[in-house]
């Protein structure tokens, strides 16, 4: 039987969002952005639904008086990151 | 990027990849440190060694332009670290082998100053070497692992010289290890900061 995908993380931008934030220690709202080439209103959206489930923490501040969001992965995230790898790989190798 | 796609386990895979592939090769340097110094060094090298034929003395005191160069420096280290729109594990890494390398260089300069140590540029240079090294290895970036190593090749042939031509290869070690790493730094700064500005 395979264990199904963990759903919050099997989506694209979600996964893109994930992927860079462990690598990095914290990144703000506009690098992901650029790295990700998504929206700024649809990486607002997945942003929320990945701080909703705990797996990233936000924190919006200023910086020269222009708004800043800061986005780190949570240990949450990063376990759900982990396990989200170990299933696909799990997946992966049963089907060859 | 469409979050709504479908996601086989393949494409999953590959997105992370592409993903930590992107946040890893990314790095903020504007270039200035490792031109300030690089220049610094060279000047001051250069400084000592016309004077060992000059005999000025306003020039003997010409590293302390080393020391006057900290307050750059921190005006530098805090606008860098104000743009900065990413900080990364590695970022820290090697922000601690640069201070512990400031740390050990002013260091060295006071028992050299006390105690008159025998072919210190090569001591120098050795030191020079080690952050420059690991930055460039940490970083991927190739001038400054060149720069590092020719530092320490730098400093063998310093060792076999005699003062004040063992100065030469110290210029020679900063303008490898800073001052051309800096300037391709720099180039690269500037070039990335022009495309954003003609991003719409």
């Amino acid at each position: 039987m395979f264990k199904d995908l963990n759903p919050i993380l099997h989506s694209q931008l979600r996964l893109a969002v994930v992927s860079l934030l462990i690598t990095v220690k914290e990144a703000e709202f506009t690098f992901l952005r650029e790295k990700t080439n998504a929206t700024a209103g649809n990486l607002s959206v997945q942003i929320n639904k990945l701080k909703e489930a705990g797996y990233i923490d936000v924190t919006k501040s200023f910086k020269d008086n222009y708004p800043q969001t800061i986005c780190k992965i949570t240990a949450a995230g990063v376990k759900a990151f982990e396990e989200y790898v170990r299933d696909l790989q799990a997946y992966l190798n049963i089907k060859k | 990027m469409d979050q709504e796609s479908e996601l086989t386990s393949e494409q999953s895979l590959k997105l992370i990849a592409t993903m930590i592939s992107r946040a890893k090769n990314e790095f903020y340097d504007t270039g200035l440190s490792a031109l300030l110094w690089g220049s610094l060094v060279i000047v001051c090298s250069c400084l000592s060694y016309a004077n060992h034929y000059l005999d000025w003395p306003v020039l003997r005191y010409a590293w302390w332009l080393m020391v006057v160069a900290v307050v750059p420096q921190v005006f530098i280290s805090v606008r860098e670290a104000k743009a900065r729109r990413h900080k990364s594990h590695r970022d820290d890494l090697i922000g601690g082998i640069w201070i512990s390398f400031g740390i050990a260089i002013f260091l060295f300069s006071y028992l050299d100053s006390q105690m008159t140590i025998k072919h210190d540029a090569s001591i120098y240079l050795t030191l020079f070497a080690i952050p420059t090294f690991a930055t460039g290895y940490g970083r991927r970036f190739q001038p400054m692992i060149f720069g590092g190593v020719a530092c320490w090749v730098l400093a063998i042939v310093s060792l076999r010289s005699d003062y004040p031509e063992a100065l030469i290869p110290m210029a020679g070690g900063a303008l490898l290890a800073w001052f051309v790493p800096g300037l391709i730094l720099r180039k690269r700064y500037l070039a990335a900061k022009r495309k954003h500005v003609q991003r719409p």
